[in-house]
């Protein structure tokens, strides 16, 4: 682990704070109101950038071999977009029918 | 060409080289991660399941600043967030051999799960006390409580599972008995809790 050259603690207080300033920023963004689609891009975009950190920095999956880090990327990120995109598809289709 | 391909072979071997440890981690940590990926994925069906129930719904979802308290719910974040930072610290106390600093980091972590679990009770009884049941509310459809109860109840119960290891952990780290990879193990599945936090956060009460 590289961190040990330097404070080997050093690593998690600036994602904690890091994580926090995000969070603060999400709150605000949707206690501003902003238009609907910019909430949804800001949001989902910061909730990503979140769950990178906390992968990377304290689940160490930045010091792990990339085939590890894909495996876990991959099997989770993909199998989810795959479901959705089906269930999108699907609750399109029932919405239609339950509006009609 | 062929000899710049040549080249890379040596770095792709590295990196993707098979054998006997093909992501380069112990098998312990190896099944850990699966268990993550596959833990995750339940939780990916639970949101896709949420996300049609709210696209659905005949109608409209309530919204959700009026029926929770925001802050109160930045307040949980905060606490798993900073318990998240205490595990990593507990880890790498314990990879460097710091025991007194690995305890008191798992001791901290232990204190941050509490308090977590401890506002969830309370926004449970209070929205129960509001009327909010698996089978109606009185802000929306009935899949709006069906959907929180569910999400949240799952991800409580990993919480509680996650704080029993913890424990588990510590006491065995005081008397010595708990290797550093042991400590890593749990946190984690520590981490993986608080991951799982930020998306039920994001898209359940603030989208």
């Amino acid at each position: 682990m590289s961190e040990t050259t330097g404070n080997p603690y050093r690593i998690y207080r600036i994602t904690w704070v890091i994580l926090l300033i995000i969070t603060t920023a999400m709150l605000g963004a949707e206690a501003f109101h902003l238009p609907r689609i910019f909430l949804i891009v800001f949001l989902l975009a910061f909730m990503m950038v979140k769950a990178t950190m906390i992968g990377g920095n304290f689940m160490h999956l930045r010091y792990e071999k990339p085939s590890l880090a894909v495996m876990v990327a991959a099997g989770i990120l993909v199998t989810s977009l795959i479901l959705y995109s089906f269930i999108s598809r699907e609750s399109h289709y029932i919405a239609q029918r339950l509006s009609q | 060409m062929q000899a710049e391909a040549a080249a890379h072979v040596p770095a792709l071997e590295a990196h993707w080289g098979g054998g006997a440890a093909p992501f380069g981690a112990t098998w312990q940590k190896t099944m850990m991660w699966i268990f993550i990926v596959t833990d995750g994925l339940l939780f990916s069906g639970l949101l896709c399941g949420y996300g049609f129930l709210r696209h659905v719904s005949p109608v409209p979802w309530p919204r959700q600043s009026e029926v929770f308290s925001i802050p109160f719910i930045a307040l949980m974040t905060f606490i798993l967030i900073t318990s998240s930072m205490t595990m990593g610290t507990a880890v790498t106390a314990a990879r460097l051999g710091d025991r007194k600093r690995a305890l008191n980091n798992l001791v901290f972590t232990i204190v941050g799960g509490l308090c977590f679990l401890g506002c969830q009770a309370y926004e449970w009884s209070h929205l129960i006390h509001e009327g909010a049941r698996l089978t109606g509310n009185p802000w929306g459809p009935p899949q709006f409580t069906q959907a929180f109860f569910v999400l949240t109840g799952f991800h409580g119960s990993h919480v509680l599972s996650g704080l029993v290891i913890l424990t588990i952990t510590a006491i065995r780290a005081s008397m010595g008995k708990t290797p550093a990879q042991g400590v890593e193990m749990a946190g984690l599945y520590w981490h993986f809790v608080d991951l799982v936090w930020v998306f039920i956060f994001t898209l359940f009460y603030l989208l």
